[in-house]
């Protein structure tokens, strides 16, 4: 048996090909990511050192700041917004005489497995200052507010964020609502037995039992906000200006469209260290929250 | 009666959302069977009066679609087949099998679920143009391999754990060898989990557009996310024939989610659990 299954040549020839793979095509792109920072380098010639000089320029481009602030927006709608209405839908799917699940659950999931490019030009069409579904039902209603939602420098984040929204809320309920179904029913049972309302049920006991569930969630969210790109690339290109640029949307213009790829390199590896550290705030405030109960 | 309106309550509020979800994609569906005319000022919101299977061509004639989607085909399953030759032997060797650094191989591996593609997109576009593969199916195939391979293994290394140590004594006593055991006792028991591999990377792969978008720019190689992202300049005058492209790009992972539906929110929300 140990004969067997410690074959070292059956060890390397089940695992030996991934881990080329992983290392060749994942590990080591990360540690040129952090060297090449370093470096004023156009992705063709020779790189030169020039030591902290690109996080120097990073940190006075306004550009960085509108880019993180934007980040910042998207990462606290989705926050409230999707994982609020996902809890809300949960506790509506958690009372038993609601009639037709299988119907709301595969309605709210449906956007989740549409590609985003599919999602953003039906939204692009949807917001189309013209012709576009939202000014048309404003219009039938014989409200007189057409607005050009992509176009407009204070409303376009608000619009792209919405269509995040619109199509990963079902997501997050999926994940939300399957941890509450996991919750076993005399618990719930119990309380109500007890007396307790429906929404004393939800809030007192259901929502702290999904503390781990709610950690993930908002820590998605968040990650997934701060890393946005694809909504901005493909609604607004990062318009109008510069009024969706977010930090993903820098790096990549940085790289690919400016040429600069050390500087790139520098704005993704601040991308990855904010992401970091909003996870372990994160945690830090969920599990500061468990010693309080 | 209290109870009786609140049960009505709760489920408008849910059928409204559920609308909030769903109308858009009606519209969608709608408007690709109608022309301008009908879209912008007829008859915006309802049923077509005179459905325009017209549409439909002109997207199959005007458009590259059907070249998109040999490629988003292409793609899509080389990459599955990639992931789960490399997955499923990592997950054996690593789960099954003895030696003494297998916890940290799978480690290693497991680092990948934590990493934003962001911060290796740079130097992984120069290792592609380095190695030829700029705008071949291999610029993404490789990297959607290698991004994918962590979290499929992860899965399938769970369902290979749970499997008791007589299943390979007896195949061995009965004279197999490790391949054999592999392949054809152990592998066949770990099938459900192959399988929810398998629906986590297709639809992740036939979606993805952010590597797709920076790594390939020849109209020849691009798949559907990244070929239908440049319908909006050039064609946004043909709504009807737009929205047909669309509809079409979607039937795929539509058909899927409406067979496998659970097994689909499965997938995709390990993958969420993992990843967070």
């Amino acid at each position: 048996m140990n004969k067997m299954l410690g074959n070292k040549k059956a060890i390397c020839f089940f695992t030996l090909p991934t881990i080329i793979v992983f290392t060749v095509f994942v590990f080591y792109p990360i540690l040129q990511t952090a060297y090449r920072s370093f470096f004023e380098w156009d992705g063709l010639n020779t790189a030169v050192f020039t030591g902290l000089a690109n996080y120097k320029e990073l940190f006075a481009d306004d550009l960085f700041y509108e880019s993180l602030k934007n980040g910042l927006i998207f990462a606290v709608i989705l926050v409230t917004v999707q994982v609020g209405l996902a809890t809300l839908l949960t506790f509506a799917m958690m009372n038993h005489k609601i009639r037709g699940k299988r119907f709301f659950k595969t309605a709210f999931f449906i956007p989740v497995v549409l590609s985003v490019t599919v999602v953003c030009q039906l939204w692009s069409a949807i917001y189309n200052p013209e012709f576009g579904l939202i000014n048309n039902i404003f219009e039938a209603l014989g409200i007189s507010y057409r607005q050009d939602w992509l176009s407009n420098m204070n409303l376009a984040i608000f619009a792209v964020t919405f269509v995040n929204v619109w199509q990963y809320t079902g997501y997050q309920f999926a994940i939300i609502y399957a941890g509450a179904k996991a919750i076993p029913e005399d618990y719930l049972e119990a309380a109500k037995i007890d007396g307790a309302s429906d929404w004393k049920v939800n809030t007192r006991i259901i929502l702290p039992l999904l503390k781990d569930t709610y950690r993930m969630c908002v820590v998605f969210a968040i990650t997934g906000g701060l890393n946005a790109f694809a909504h901005m690339n493909l609604l607004t290109k990062g318009g109008p200006g510069t009024s969706t640029y977010t930090l993903t949307y820098m790096t990549f213009r940085n790289a690919f469209t400016i040429g600069e790829f050390g500087y790139g390199c520098a704005s993704a590896i601040i991308l990855v260290l904010q992401c970091l550290l909003a996870t372990v705030i994160i945690n830090k405030i969920f599990s500061s929250r468990e010693d309080n109960l | 009666m209290k109870q009786k309106a609140k049960t009505v309550i709760i489920t408008a509020a849910l059928l409204l959302f559920a609308l909030v979800c769903i109308y858009p994609l009606i519209y969608l569906l709608f408007y690709s069977l109608k022309t301008n005319d009908e879209i912008f000022f007829l008859n915006p919101f309802g049923f077509p009066e005179h459905p325009l299977f017209e549409n439909y061509k002109t997207a199959v004639s005007a458009f590259n679609i059907l070249g998109y989607y040999k490629n988003s085909i292409i793609v899509t399953l080389v990459s599955i087949a990639g992931v789960m030759v490399l997955a499923v032997p990592f997950a054996y060797g690593t789960t099954r099998m003895r030696w003494k650094l297998k916890n940290t191989a799978a480690t290693y591996l497991m680092m990948g679920l934590f990493i934003p593609i962001q911060v290796i997109i740079i130097p992984l576009a120069i290792l592609v143009r380095q190695l030829h593969m700029s705008n071949t199916y291999f610029a993404l195939i490789i990297p959607y391999i290698a991004f994918n391979v962590s979290f499929a293994s992860m899965i399938i290394a769970t369902s290979f754990r749970s499997l008791p140590k007589e299943m390979e004594e007896s195949a061995f006593i009965d004279g197999a060898s490790v391949y054999r055991s592999f392949f054809q006792i152990l592998m066949p028991l770990v099938k459900p989990a192959i399988a929810t591999a398998v629906t986590f990377v297709f639809l992740g792969v036939w979606n993805e557009y952010t590597v797709a978008s920076v790594f390939i720019s020849n109209d020849a190689v691009k798949t559907l996310p990244v070929g239908l992202a440049a319908f909006t300049g050039e064609h946004s005058t043909e709504w009807g024939a737009m929205g047909a492209c669309l509809v079409m790009a979607s039937i795929p992972t539509i058909i899927i989610y409406a067979i496998f539906s659970e097994q689909v929110e499965k997938a995709l929300t390990i993958g969420g659990a993992v990843k967070g």
